[in-house]
This record gives structure tokens, sequence and C-alpha cells, in this order.
């Protein structure tokens, strides 16, 4: 795992009173802690990895707990073991990245909660919604709604955000029926604290073993039973969960003096909201407001009378409500229409539709809503800072004179999968680019400069699957990419077994570094053995063949194994791939580690034979600035971060000349490039002999005697 | 008591891997420390693989116990123009804070590195795609109400250390901070390994920031050189590539122009003085068997003195390079069969040769030595007979128009490269030779002038050379590796 947690864990121990430092979503794991979970499970992705990481380096003091930790192979797995909380009274959470893992959760979300539960069962989503989102923006709002899962989005400090989790449970319990947590990227990974409890052991534990449960065909989410569940959620769970929620108050109601209108927000955008109000002059530094403000912690369900108390008596209330479309403000305009409250509904009409709130949104949404129904209100200060910001975006514009190139993320310095994109730039040359559908992993950075390749992205371990379609239709044979970790997630029984029964004909590119990299390099079925792993830093992924096995137990023939900084030789089985007479379908294993988990162990270990005086060879690649002339299509293979440009030492040349900068790992990939491509002589390979050896030393004299090196 | 009416904002800009996240942590830390409410957050996510990040933090600058229960609301986002401390760890970053109206001159103090690290898009560009820095100086001068620029990396590289101990020093030395000195520093100690180097690289930062060293000063543009000199730096060139009487043929080519002024004469010497001393074989054998060379790996290694180096060279010679070695008769003959069967790259052989090591130093020092028979040598006479024909139209054009002699004349620039590129670049060069150089489709010279600086930008602007063909109305037909089916 590329994170160590050591501290963190210990954090995780605190008891009563001590004061709890750290991030939003490790304050979660503290409050499942406290909540007596006997079980934990999830798939990781930003932003809620670190809760399932720190929890799978805590495996001893879980032990103690009885808590049972699994790393699921996917967010199907995972949703489907909150059926332990189904028959038998647990409490247990599971958490993924939302909407994706939402997606792939969704069919066992809808027979749990058809089926409801006995135990409080938590489902903490990291929304991955607006600014720094990696997926597709969509609300998570609509798996509550359909399915009748209760949705909680706290305000984003960490004791609201621990009292949620817990008051979950209890809600989860009073109405059997599972409760998902809601937090945003920046809720999981905001730095605060709040004071701890000790943790509980379950009754019900690893360390507490019970009998199976009997047999109750009412626990079944199977006809007949699913009919009397279906009324049994809405006429028992709903009007369960709505008292629960309105007796604990959950949803907080903050006083203003202008009383004629009010402010109801997603608890999760509170914050914004009060800079906002800060910024027009109308809270100060405590989020004291003078407009009253109602904060929903519970998005789903809204307590009616809770709307209808707050709405009664204004003449108008602002919905802030984030994505679209507007759920919650159907659903309030529906209750107020209803019990014929007469204040005006205000929402998606004076705010944007789509795309995350902004406090500069709010403002201008703000300043309409104001402006309309609290007309004496001086709203100067707002419209200044408005124009102001406005100017000053204008002024920086003028002054760079054109947009600044961005920068996206890349393949890291060393990263084994970069070469495979170079060997297929290259190989393109000769069979001309293919139509290649993408996944989701690390690979999906070759959709950037400099390589600019993928049709496609239709989700994790779908790349192959959604070219399905696209070979019977090509005079090429299309390239669908994706990495192990997608393999694993989806892509074996979506892609590989769909395209064996219909005897598909295209070709399979495997990453197999060895891990769920993007995510922070958690260990699939296929990791490298714990053994292969030495401190030399060599790659340990040809240890495994858990990937080909696979492969050949489903029956398919063409199966080759390449490694990947062997770029003249992945040029030539991409070529061969794409080219073939032979039918079926093609899989080409791309093997080097991850380069993180190869430099985690190496680094300690060279650290500690040089200061043992052990002889150690650094190598780092360069450029010659006299031959190099500065045409960069060496660049144009890599983009590697230390693969740059520099300012020409030549007084007559101008164009910059390439430059290999310092954090080269010395990978290779710039002399491979150079063969495979024939680009040019510019490179070499420095070796530096650190703690020469007396024999080094004397080879080094008498070579002196010849080269003037 | 009298409280602030607001939270100070920080804002950090980092890329991946420049402990952004650590600073961001220092300060939590320091503020924390002092019972200041505070509140960081971050967007790391896939950002973290080396892209562009941001770490936000509020501080309340008062003690929470004179606070009572009152607790200070922070926003986990930024706002523009509502940014108090913007740090960027790279100039282009700190542009973008710029661009997107988070330094504004009410109340942003701007402190960032003016370092470069160039997004792929600036540097996978066939010429010079790098984004003017200038203007992102200039422009923080003028927007940022103080702006704190100087070299942090370097600094930090001195002190061994990281840049975002350099950049925590300065943001502390700047005064923005309502965290006194030892606070930081103690911050700093408390996070334990690497920290004597940090309080190392965070003294110098504060003490630049605080007025009371030196920054660094920027490493000195060399100005480009007046017409005179590159016509010496040109002479000197070629008699180290090929010896005075080659030096001597470029003075003739040079006085061939007659007196049309300095900037063309100068332009042209210097287009004249890169193409003369052609990329061979002999020329890198050359380049890469210097004392002078093995001294730069050195140096750019980071090998010590006492530490045994070995270079090992990639190199691929194949068809053309025996050809432009030959004598024209048969090189010509041998280029042309393998352009006509698609062998150009067909025969190149890949080669690892350790130069640093006897045998490898003098195989490649052996080729070197065959400079004397260069002359006569294929490539020579291509080279020679294409440099006349561009040298002529400089000439015919420098009589009619000045400007339009300028345009042909840079398109020497387009001949760079080995292998495939070269042969790409001379295409190109050809191709707008032949179509906008010999048969002008226009008889006004300014508007030939004109269309052949297009199709030059053209030609640089992709490598795949579809601009060049939309420019030029046809295709650019160039010698591919391999005959297409």
């Amino acid at each position: 795992m590329e994170r160590a947690f050591a501290a963190e864990i210990e954090s995780l121990k605190l008891g009563d009173g001590a004061v709890f430092r750290g991030e939003g979503i490790l304050a979660v794991t503290k409050a499942l802690l406290q909540s007596g979970v006997s079980y934990v499970g999830g798939y990781q992705g930003a932003p809620v990895s670190h809760l399932l990481d720190v929890m799978v380096q805590a495996r001893d003091y879980m032990d103690e707990l009885g808590v049972h930790v699994e790393a699921c192979t996917n967010e199907a797995s995972a949703a489907a073991m909150l059926g332990a909380s189904i028959a038998y009274p647990v409490r247990g959470a599971v958490t993924w990245k939302s909407i994706v893992g939402t997606n792939v959760a969704a069919d066992a979300l809808s027979y749990l909660s058809t089926a409801g539960v006995m135990g409080g069962a938590l489902i903490i989503a990291g929304e991955d919604y607006g600014e720094g989102a990696s997926v597709a923006l969509e609300r998570t709002h609509a798996y509550a709604l359909k399915s009748q899962l209760w949705m909680l989005d706290p305000r984003p400090d960490l004791p609201t955000i621990v009292r949620m989790v817990e008051k979950g449970f209890e809600l989860s319990e009073a109405s059997s029926t599972p409760v998902i947590v809601d937090l945003r990227i920046r809720a999981c990974h905001v730095q605060g604290e709040f004071a701890a409890r000790a943790n509980r052991a379950a009754a019900l534990s690893t360390r507490h073993r019970g009998a199976p449960a009997g047999f109750d065909y009412e626990r079944l989410s199977h006809p007949p039973a699913t009919f009397r569940q279906e009324k049994h959620k809405i006429e028992v769970r709903l009007p369960a969960a709505r008292r629960f929620i309105a007796e604990q108050k959950l949803n907080e109601s903050f006083p203003g003096d202008l009383e004629g209108v009010g402010i109801i927000v997603q608890g999760g955008l509170y914050n914004t909201l009060q800079r906002a109000l800060h910024l027009l002059g109308l809270a100060n530094a405590f989020g004291e407001s003078r407009v009253p403000i109602l904060a929903l912690n519970v998005v789903y369900p809204l307590v009616p009378e809770e709307i209808t108390s707050y709405c009664a008596g204004k003449r108008a209330v602002l919905l802030l409500e984030e994505g679209q479309p507007e759920f919650i403000e159907q659903d309030i305009a529906t209750t107020l229409r209803r019990s014929d409250v007469q204040a005006r509904l205000h929402g998606k009409d004076l705010m944007a539709m789509a795309g995350e709130y902004s406090a500069e949104l709010m403002v201008q949404g703000l300043r309409r809503f104001l402006g309309e129904h609290e007309p004496r209100l001086d709203l100067g200060g707002g419209a200044r800072w408005l124009e102001s910001v406005d100017g000053v975006r204008k002024r920086a514009a003028a002054l760079l004179g054109a947009p600044l190139p961005a920068r996206p993320p890349n393949f890291c310095i060393g990263c084994p999968e970069r070469p495979v994109f170079a060997a297929l730039k290259i190989a393109e040359k000769k069979t001309g680019r293919p139509h290649i559908s993408g996944d989701i992993g690390c690979h999906a950075f070759a959709t950037f400069e400099p390589f600019s390749m993928g049709n496609s992205i239709l989700g994790y371990g779908m790349s192959l699957a959604s070219a399905a379609a696209v070979g019977p239709m090509m005079a090429k044979r299309p390239l669908a990419v994706m990495g192990d970790g997608g393999f694993w997630h989806n892509g074996l029984l979506s892609g590989v077994a769909s395209s064996l029964l219909n005897k598909g004909d295209a070709v399979l590119l495997v990453m197999k570094n060895g891990y769920a990299s993007a995510t922070g390099t958690q260990e699939l079925i296929s990791s490298p053995p714990k053994d292969a792993r030495d401190a030399s830093g060599r790659s340990a992924v040809h240890a495994d063949r858990t990937i080909e096995n696979a492969l050949a137990g489903l029956g398919v023939k063409w199966v080759k194994t390449v490694h990947t900084y062997h770029v003249a030789e992945m040029q030539k089985t991409l070529s061969e791939a794409l080219t073939t007479e032979e039918g079926g379908l093609k899989v080409i294993v791309a093997e080097g580690e991850c380069q993180l988990e190869r430099q985690r162990r190496a680094k300690p270990e060279v650290a500690r034979r040089l200061a043992a005086g052990e002889r150690v060879l650094r190598v780092k690649y360069g450029v010659d600035e006299d031959t190099c002339t500065g045409d960069h299509s060496c660049i144009r293979l890599s983009g590697c971060p230390t693969l740059t440009v520099k300012d020409n030492p030549d007084p007559l040349r101008r164009d910059p000349v390439a430059t290999v900068i310092e954090g080269c790992v010395g990978c290779g990939l710039c002399g491979e490039n150079a063969h495979a491509a024939t680009l040019c002589p510019s490179f070499y390979r420095a070796e530096v002999v650190q703690n020469p050896s007396m024999l080094d030393r004397a080879v080094a004299r008498l070579r002196a005697l010849v080269v003037p090196a | 008591m009298n409280l602030p009416d607001r939270s100070l904002t920080v804002l950090i800009a980092a890329l991946g891997g420049e402990g952004g996240g650590v600073m961001a942590d220092w300060l939590m830390q320091a503020a924390t420390a002092r019972g200041y409410p505070a509140q960081a957050t971050s967007i790391p996510g896939v950002a973290q693989r080396t892209g562009a990040t941001t770490y936000y933090l509020e501080i309340y600058p008062v003690r929470r116990e004179s606070l009572g229960r009152r607790e200070p609301v922070m926003s986990l986002t930024p706002s523009p123009g509502n940014v108090d401390v913007m740090v960027a760890s790279e100039l282009l970053e700190a542009g973008r804070a710029l661009q997107n109206g988070y330094v504004t001159p009410d109340r942003t103090t701007l402190i960032a590195s003016t370092h470069r690290i160039y997004a792929t898009a600036e540097k996978m560009q066939m010429a010079d795609g790098r984004f003017p820095e200038e203007r992102v100086l200039d422009a923080a001068r003028q927007l940022a109400k103080h702006a704190v620029l100087f070299d942090m990396r370097q600094l930090a590289q001195q002190h061994g250390t990281v840049i975002n101990a350099v950049l925590f020093g300065a943001m502390a030395g700047a005064g923005v901070l309502p965290l006194p000195r030892e606070a930081c520093e103690a911050a700093i100690r408390r996070s334990g390994r690497g920290a004597e180097a940090s309080l190392r690289g965070f003294a110098a930062g504060f003490e630049i920031a605080a007025g009371e060293r030196a920054a660094p000063a920027p490493a000195a543009r060399a100005l480009p050189p007046a017409t005179r000199e590159i016509i010496d730096l040109g002479a000197a060139r070629l008699r180290d590539y090929q010896g005075e009487a080659y030096a001597q043929l470029f003075l003739a080519r040079v006085a061939s122009m007659g007196d049309v002024g300095a900037e063309l004469v100068g332009e042209t010497a210097r287009a004249l003085a890169l193409w003369m001393s052609y990329e061979d074989i002999i020329r890198v054998a050359d380049l890469k068997t210097r004392p002078a060379r093995f001294a730069r790996v050195r140096r750019e290694a980071g090998a010590g003195d006492d530490e045994p180096l070995h270079v090992i060279d990639h190199l691929k010679p194949g068809v053309e390079e025996l050809a432009s070695l030959l004598p024209p008769f048969l090189g010509r003959r041998l280029q042309s069969w393998a352009e006509r069967n698609g062998k150009l790259d067909a025969y190149n052989v890949g080669m690892r040769v350790k130069t640093s090591g006897v045998f490898g130093y003098l195989l490649v020092r052996s080729l070197a030595w065959l400079k004397p028979w260069r002359p006569s040598s294929y490539r020579y006479a291509e080279e020679q007979a294409l440099i006349e024909r561009w040298l002529a139209a400089v000439r015919a054009a420098a009589a009619r128009h000045p400007p339009l002699a300028l345009e042909i004349a840079a398109c020497a620039g387009l001949l760079k490269g080995y292998g495939e590129t070269h042969r790409r670049g001379k295409a190109n060069f050809l191709a707008i030779l032949d179509a906008l150089v010999e048969n002008p489709a226009t008889a006004d010279p300014a508007a030939q002038a004109e269309a052949i600086r297009k199709a030059r930008a053209a030609a640089l602007a992709d490598p795949e050379q579809r601009a060049l063909e939309r420019t030029l109305g046809r295709p650019v037909t160039w010698l591919r590796t391999e005959k297409t089916r």
C-alpha cells in the first residue's frame, strides 16, 4: 500500500475525552468503531480509500475488537456484505467512491433495502462531485430515492460528521433501513478535531460468534415477500425514520433576524453558504447569520412537518441543492403545495442547475433571492466583491496574454505503463491507429498529452465489453486497455468471458502492475507474493500468474506476456495482435510492477547500503545537449516528468534542448525509446558507482589512461 | 475583546510529490499548537500523480479559550478575491492562481517559486512551446498586494531539502501568518525525519522573505548574439567541425550575401553555420568522445570526483548513416535503393556502447577519426548542393524584399533531428522551398513572405504534417520507413 497509517492507527484507539485530530474520513473510521461495528468492507477509491486502507493496516487492533475487515474486489461484493445485517443484529459499514461504486453496487442495494436490516447498516459514500472529481458527474441521491435508502449529508465539521455516523446506525436500526452517509471530497479530506469516545466491541463479532439464523421468508427479497416489503418500506420504515430524525433533531435550524425569508441547505454545503453570507455582510465568522438557515443533515427522507413549520410564515425560501436533477426541491415543493404553505420556493431558478456550488455562485444566487424578497437590505458589498473578482480575472487574463497550459495528472516517474503507450505510438505508425477503448486506472493518463489515446471510457473494467460492437464494424481490430485492478473488478467477466462466449475478435491489453495503483496501490488477488518482493526493487509481478492462468482457464488461446520496458518487443507484439490472421480474443499481458511499490522497497535499502558503505550503482539518464537538435520527438514518446527541456546552451540555436532533470530513477525508457523509434543518438545512461570497491577504483585508473572520462 | 471579522485564508498550489500536504500539516500543527482554530482541506485524488493539486487552510488567529463556546465556521473551498496568502510551488501554478482570481491587490500576499517545471503541452512542441515566464512574473507583481518571488527550488537543493520547507519559511518570513517563527519551526521539528534539512530550508526562505538576506539572483539569460558575433561563432564552429578551409567556405558564403543589412546577414549566417555543421555520425562520435562531454555527464549525473562513472550511449545506425559516409555515387545508389524498397530503417543496429570503456571509447572515437573523409562523402555533397540552392534563394529575395529573405533563411530551422525526424523536417523544408520560394503563387513579395511564415509555423505545429498540408493545399511527400500497403 502506498501510504502507511501508523500514527492514524494510534488515534483510532483514543478513549473517552481524548481529542482526535485528523482527516474527515479517518474521523468516520473512528466513529464506526465508537458505534460498535462488527464488520467493515468496501472498495477503495478517492476520497474514501483511507477508511479501508487504515482498517486493513490496523488488522491486529480490529481483531482485538472482533471487527471483520474485508477489502472487497468490487462494490457489489461490498454492498452484498451488508447482507449480514439482514438476519443478525450486527452493525456494519461499507465504503466506496460514488457515483461509480453505487452504480456497481446497485443490484445488491435494491435487494438489501427491500429486505430491510436488523442491525445498523451504513454505506459511507465518497461523493466525487465537482472540483477534482474523476468520475461521471451524477448524484448518489437518485439511488437513495429509488431504493428508499436514507441519506445523510452532514455539515462538514468533524463533530457533526462523527455524530451523524453514530446517529446513522441508530436511524438504520430504528427504521430497519440501510443508511448512506454521503461525504464530499473536501469533507473526507478536511483536517479538524473532535472529542473522542471509547470504542465499543460488538456483542456478535469475530470474537463472539453466534448461531445461524432460523428460516424466515420475510427476510428474503423474494416474491411474494417482496410485495409486502415494498409496502413495509413506505408504511412502516419511512414513518419510523422520519420520527427518529425529528426526535433526534438530526437537521439543524439556525435562527436569524430576517425571519421573513429562509435558506434550506444540504448539510454538506453549509460552510460554503456561511462564506457566501459573510461576503454579503450577512454573517459573522462564527456562522451567526441574519438569514435563518435550515441545514439538512438528512437529505432523504425529509420530514414534511419540519419543512412546513420552517417555511410557514416566511415570504420566501431559497433551497441550495447541488447537482441535478433537483430532487430535494421537487420534494419540498410537493410538501408545501400539499400543505398549502404559501412561502415562495426558490432553488434552481436562481442557482445553476449543474456543477459544484462555490461561494461565488451562492453570492450571485443570494443576491437575486434577497434582492427580490428583502429589497431594503444593502447587498452592495457582495456586488462589489463579485465585480472586483471579475475585474481581477480579466486583468490577469490580459497580463498573461494567453490561457496557461493545463497540467493534468501523468504517469509517475518510472511508471511501467508509460513504455506500453510509447510502444503503441510507435506501432501505430505502421498499423495505423486502432479504435482504442479505454478504462479506469492509471493507464487512463494516456488520454492526455503526449499520447492522446482513447475513443471511449465506459467504467471500471468495461473497456473490452465496450469494444464488443465496435470490432465487427471496423476495418481494423479494436484495442481494449485495462488495468489488473479493472480486470478483477469487472473486466474478467464483463469483458473476457463475454468476448469468448460471442467469439469476439479484439485485442485486450492488460496492465499487470500488481496493484490497484491509481487508488493507492491496494493489493489484488494477483499481487506478487510477498517473498518475491525483494529489496532490490526489481519488478516482482512475474512471480504471480493468476491473470494468465485465469485467461487460460477461460479458454483464451492467444495470450502473450511482455515486459513493458521491452519497448521494441511490446511494439512487435502489439502489431502482431492487431494484424494477425488469427481470430478470437488476443490478450497481451503487459508486465511491470508499479514503481511506487518498487521504490518503496528499494529506497530504504539503497539508503541502508549507502550508509553501510556498500557498493551501490546509481543510474540516471541524460541527453547530450550538443547533439540534441531540439525537435523533442523523444518527449512526444514519453511525457516523463523528468524528461523536459531547458534553454539551449548553444548560442547559435534557439529551440530548447531536451534534458533529464533530477528525480530520474533510471527506468531505461529513454534508451528503449531511442532504439525502438530510432530517435537520435543523444541519450546516454550514466551509472555512478557509489562507495566504489578497490577493484572499481583500479579499473577506473587504468581506463583513464585511454579514455578522457 | 475585539475579535477579527474573519479567518486568515491560505491557498497552496503544488505539484504532486512536492510535499504540499506536509506543508499544510506543518501549518495546521503550528496553528493548533498556538490554540488557534484551524482547518485544512485538499483535493489530492489522482492529482497526486504529478498533476497540479491544491491545499486550502483557514486559521482563526485567536486562541480557542478566549472564544468561549463560539466556534468559527470555516470554508472548505477557497474563493477568488478572498485569499490572504497564495503559495505556489512553481511559476506556472502561480500563473494559474492569478488566472483564477485568487491573487488580488487588496489582500493577497503571493509567495511563489520562480522556477519552471514545464507542462507536457509546453515541452512536446517541435520548436519552443514554453509559456513566457516574464508575463507571469509581471502579472504577479501587478496583481499581488505583496509578492515574494524567487527560485526556491534552487535554495531547497542547496540545503538538501524539499521545496515545501523553503516555501513555509517564506510564508513565515513574509509576516503574513499569525504564527511566530518558533511556532513554525517547532511544527517542522515535530514531523521528525529530515527535520534538520527542512529547518535549514525554512531559515533560508524566512530570511529572504523577511528581507534579511538577498534572494539568489536569477540566472542571467544570455543575450542573443549580434551579427559579428554570430559570424565569429559560426566560423569557429566550422573550424572545429571540418577545419580551416571549411570555415573559409562559410565566411565566403556569408560574404556572398553582400550588404543586405545586419539582421538578414546574421540570421542567414546563424542558419548557415548550423546547417553546415550537420549532425552526421562523424560529428556525433566526435562530440561523444570529448573530455568536456564526460565532465558534463559527470556533473549532470551528480557523480563525485572519486566515484567511477560508466557512460552508455544508445546508438542505432542504419542504412542512411552508412550511405552518408560512402562516396557520392555509391551512397546515392544505396540511399535510393533503400528509399524505393522501404528499407531506410530496416537494418538499424541498436547498440548500447559503453563509451566510457576502453573498447567502446575506441570504437566511437575511430568514427570521429573519419573527419578528413567527410568532404568526399555522399551526404556532404547532398548538403552542400541544398545549401547553395537555399542560399541562392535567400540572396535573390534579399535584392527584392529583405523581409522575404529573412523568412526563407528561417526555413533552414526546419532541418533538425535524426532519422525519421530529420527526413520529415527535410521534406517540409523542400515542400516549402518548392511551393512557396521557387514557385510562388504570388508576385507580391510581402504576401509571399507571409505565406512562407505561415507554412513554417504549420510545419512546426504538428508532427504529422497535417497542418502544413492544409496550408500548402497539397500533400507533403516524404520517405516513409516502410511501404504502405
